[in-house]
């Protein structure tokens, strides 16, 4: 076949489709956004490298006026609908994506709104330069989170000491009351690691997993408690578990890696209505793996999420960290076009435990599977839930697919472009499973999971 | 017990009931730099006097955990089959453009453009990205209609897929070429893959097709035995007419009704003569001569009763679809009437040309009457002039035309038949029998005969397009008419004549017509813009397959 399966890299400047209806704040806005996305409902659409804009007809005699920052993205409509971005702004965004709104200078309306935005922004900028950190206020936090600490300490002790069969039945009430304390005690993330110690309750072997996260929370408590001893990487890892997190500009100030970095693909997790969108890098050259977070709070416009599949040429700013994964795109000098390169299952599981030695606490790791086949236990019936990868080392891992009915067609995707052929996987490793994000094919090309 | 089970089982019972496990911890060397996680209990003996024990389980516990996720073994190959190889393809994949918007229909996005765009893949030599299966197949799944032009498009991987996932076993059925022609499918494979199997034969082999549903024949339960026999409609031939005869008697109705639909697609056959002699004995030829000049016409009789044989022939008591009583518009249809309509349906057309000595075009034009003595038979419209003695005959040569898909018939019956305004659907299914440079003139004519919109439009939903020339041109003209109606009755109910015109046009016209409409300057409503929208989505939508 000569033609070029749609391949790495082939990305544009413009957003593609799904990217863009991802900013949808829900279902009927995608499909909404559709019915707006006609050129006969605009008109003077037009772009220009940093916004897009238009007037669109609403029902009636109405006409909303509709513009996009891109850098940022900021999106603006007159239309009355409280959604962030309203289906006028998305209809704009997929014309926009297609092709189909032209180059043009920005009318009086939207310079004027982009000349608004840029001046509050200098504001924003000039106080948050002017405040520095109280060191009184950093230490007060310190005190805090150490006696937030030791309580921890002693609930972990007391409910070993009386047994995790009484945990089975409990309510929710009871470790919601220990997070609440550690909110308090100003350290979110050992208050987040608590709240979700319940829903491990389920299904068989749960007494296993309860004592795997009680003790690596007790681990943490013990590092932390002993941080003055720990080298400063490690330091830095238990503190942000702990919940101090890194003041972005100190990230961005700090060492830069410069790579084409694959886009693996993202997941969502929901806790207490924050959306947290995670997002698997690999570098091309470096191999180093990363992580991108992005939150979405509701009613805050979200942010434009990174096209799987995509390969981009951008310096990463990583969080300090033995182990350093979370990143931030520093700076971005545009798509390229590269293959990702992979491993075998063992070179993961290796690779896996070298990071493990040094952040005990990872969970999840960006895994690139090379050559694999889709295969089933010998004598099983073809489901979802017993497909394997095997690699040419005669190795075999299972893979665990989300439940759900919109990724309900992910196994069949991904047998459908394997066509029981090899293949590359990308991943989310952890210790539960391997969570296919999306696959690639010598011919067939790319396939979101 | 393992010493993580131990510990497990330990936590669960609590550390005041249960000692500490003792736990012998390799400590990573000093000199590492890394910092394994390290219990300060460990050796053989267990935890130093005076130490908190739930303390130290959990530390043990975390060096545990640690040690089994890292230390976590792949499986072995070994004891996993891997999945076939799909069959090599003989197509290339759609260009990338197109993928993206068949993704986006997929999604959602006007689903209905789907049938236009496999079959436009189908037709250039193109299949569907393999990623895009799951969806499209599932989309089959819901909608019947759509199966044939998956079938086209999806490629040897689709059929692939669908033998991985029972629901999407209709593409199986549909014949794939994939299925093996292995004889002992049709010995012990599912339900499915034997009419798969047996299809494929009737394609290579009619009658070692027939050979091998006969061995088997009465074991197979009814539902079976109908599918079975519907196989045979793919190479139909005079050598199936004995094993379709005896059909006819089988215990199960499905079965009888496949073999007397077969039987009646066949020509030359006993079933056809049978048939003929029913025609016959109900619709006679007159002949007389005044003012010098021969005058033909045909006298109707309706049948008087319905005997074993007819129902034998697959004739209903109750004749079924618009051959019962009609309601709405259309005239009452009698019992009788209806058995006629039926006999005729099923009556070789030769038959009357060969009766009266001419071509199709001038028997349609012969003038039909009732049985002289009889009069106002139905509706009590005693001396009126009654057409509906032409009506039942015409509609049944509608239904034979169709049937036998008889180009000379259907074009002599559109161009002079009796077939009233009711039986639209089946007379736009006529045009569709012409050859491909007929249709469109003869459609427009068609659509213009029938007048009334509605029953306009129940024609052109059944025309194929894209539609162009003379049938375009005349789709433009209704839409200018039903919208300077509407400008005229605005404030009023808007769009019940425009709007669905404007969606069947949006579906239908050659994408070509689009600024010919944009220059109509037709009203700036929602229908039309739609309209030109979907035409321009299907404009981009050929060009990215071309």
């Amino acid at each position: 076949m000569s033609e070029a399966p749609a391949s790495f890299g082939a990305v544009s400047d413009r957003w593609g489709r799904e990217q863009v209806l991802a900013l949808a704040p829900d279902a009927a806005s995608v499909k909404a956004a559709g019915g707006v996305a006609k050129p006969a409902k605009w008109h003077g659409a037009g772009c220009d490298p940093h916004s897009v804009w238009g007037e669109c007809k609403g029902s009636g005699k109405s006409l909303y006026q509709a513009c996009v920052e891109l850098a940022e993205p900021a999106f603006r409509c007159s239309c009355p609908s409280r959604k962030i971005p309203c289906k006028h702004v998305l209809g704009l965004l997929l014309l926009w994506s297609e092709g189909a709104v032209d180059a043009a200078e920005p009318p009086e309306w939207v310079a004027e709104w982009l000349r608004q935005r840029r001046e509050r922004a200098a504001k924003r900028k000039a106080a948050s330069a002017a405040k520095t950190p109280d060191p009184k206020t950093a230490e007060r936090r310190e005190q805090r989170v150490e006696d937030g600490v030791a309580e921890l300490d002693q609930w972990l002790r007391d409910q070993i000491d009386q047994g995790l069969a009484q945990a089975e039945h409990a309510s929710y009430r009871v470790w919601d009351e220990v997070a609440r304390r550690l909110v308090d005690a100003q350290a979110p993330g050992l208050a987040a690691q608590v709240r979700s110690l319940p829903a491990l309750r389920h299904g068989a072997g749960w007494p296993e997993r309860m004592l795997e996260e009680y003790a690596l929370l007790a681990l943490l408590v013990r590092a932390y408690q002993r941080r003055a001893e720990l080298p400063g990487p490690l330091r830095a890892t238990v503190r942000s578990r702990v919940g101090f997190t890194a003041r972005q500009e100190e990230v961005l100030g700090g060492k830069r890696v410069r790579d084409h970095w694959y886009v693996l693909g993202s997941r969502e997790s929901v806790q207490e209505q924050l959306t947290t969108r995670r997002t698997w890098l690999r570098g091309v050259r470096t191999g180093r793996p990363a992580l991108v977070l992005s939150f979405a709070a509701p009613g805050r416009p979200p942010e434009v999420p990174l096209a799987t599949g995509a390969v981009f040429d951008a310096e990463l700013a990583f969080y300090p960290g033995a182990q350093p994964l979370r990143a931030l795109v520093a700076e971005e000098h545009g798509p390229v076009s590269a293959v990702p390169r992979g491993t075998a299952i063992g070179g993961l599981l290796a690779e896996y435990a070298q990071a493990l030695a040094r952040d005990p606490w990872l969970e999840r790791w960006p895994a690139v599977l090379e050559g694999v086949r889709l295969a089933l236990p010998q004598g099983t019936p073809l489901r979802p839930d017993a497909l394997h990868v095997v690699d040419d080392h005669g190795d075999a891992l299972p893979l665990r697919f989300s439940a759900g009915e919109e990724s309900r067609h992910g196994p069949w995707r991904l047998l459908a472009l394997s066509g029981g052929g090899r293949f590359t996987l990308a991943g989310e490793w952890s210790p539960h499973g391997l969570h296919p994000l999306s696959a690639w094919h010598e011919q067939e090309g790319l396939v979101v999971l | 017990m393992s010493t993580w089970a131990e510990h497990v089982s330990t936590a669960l019972l609590g550390t005041r009931r249960r000692p500490v496990p003792a736990l012998a911890v390799r400590l990573a060397p000093e000199d590492d730099g890394e910092s394994a996680p390290r219990s300060s209990h460990g050796g053989a003996g267990g935890i130093p006097a005076g130490a908190d024990p739930a303390g130290a389980l959990l530390e043990q516990a975390a060096v545990l955990t640690v040690q089994r996720r890292a230390g976590r073994r792949a499986g072995s190959a070994a004891e996993h089959a891997v999945i076939a190889p799909a069959p090599a393809e003989t197509l290339p994949v759609v260009p990338p453009a197109a993928a993206r918007r068949l993704a986006q229909i997929l999604a959602g996005d006007r689903l209905p453009l789907l049938p236009q765009w496999l079959q436009a893949a189908a037709e250039r030599g193109f299949r569907v990205p393999p990623a895009l299966l799951p969806d499209l197949l599932e989309r089959g799944r819901a909608d019947r209609s759509l199966r044939p032009a998956i079938m086209r498009a999806a490629g040897r991987r689709g059929v692939w897929l669908a033998l991985h996932n029972t629901d999407w076993a209709y593409l199986v059925n549909e014949g794939g070429d994939l299925g093996d022609d292995d004889p002992r499918v049709w010995r012990t494979g599912t339900r499915s893959r034997r009419i798969a199997y047996l299809t494929r034969l009737r394609g290579r082999d009619p009658g070692a097709a027939r050979r091998a549903l006969a061995d088997s024949w009465r074991s197979e339960p009814a539902p079976d035995r109908a599918a079975f026999l519907a196989t045979f409609a793919r190479g139909l031939s005079p050598d199936d007419e004995e094993f379709l005869e005896k059909a006819l008697d089988d215990r199960a109705k499905d079965v009888r009704q496949v073999a007397a639909d077969l039987l009646a697609e066949l020509p030359g056959s006993a079933y056809g003569r049978r048939m003929a002699e029913r025609a016959k004995s109900c619709v006679r030829v007159e002949e007389h001569v005044a003012e010098g000049r021969r005058h033909v016409r045909i006298v109707v009789e309706l049948p008087h009763a319905h005997d074993e044989g007819m129902a034998r022939d697959g004739i209903p008591f109750h004749p079924a679809g618009s051959f019962a009583p009609a309601g709405g518009s259309g005239a009452p249809v009698g019992t009788r009437a209806g058995w006629l309509r039926e006999i005729l349906a099923r009556t070789p057309l030769e038959t009357w040309t060969d009766l009266l000595g001419m071509p199709a075009c001038e028997v349609v034009r012969l003038p039909v009457t009732g049985p002289e003595a009889k009069t106002g038979r139905r509706r009590g419209k005693a001396g009126a002039k009654d057409d509906s003695w032409a009506r039942d005959v015409h509609i049944g040569w509608v239904r034979a035309a169709l049937r036998l898909r008889d180009a000379q018939w259907a074009r002599a019956l559109l161009a002079d038949g009796a077939v009233p305004a009711e039986e639209a659907a089946a007379l736009a299914d006529l045009v569709g029998l012409l050859p491909a440079g007929e249709r469109e003139p003869m459609a427009a004519a068609l659509i213009r005969r029938l007048g009334d919109a509605s029953w306009a439009l129940t024609a052109l939903e059944r025309i194929p397009g894209p539609w162009a020339g003379e049938l375009a041109d005349l789709v433009i003209e209704l839409l200018v008419a039903a919208a300077q109606e509407e400008e005229r009755r605005r404030g009023g109910r808007a769009g019940h004549r425009l709007a669905p015109l404007c969606k069947l046009a949006g579906t239908h016209l050659a994408p070509e017509v689009a600024p010919r409409l944009a220059a109509l300057g037709l009203p700036d409503s929602w229908p039309v813009q739609e309209l030109i929208d979907s035409l321009r989505f299907r404009h981009q939508m050929l060009r990215e397959l071309a």
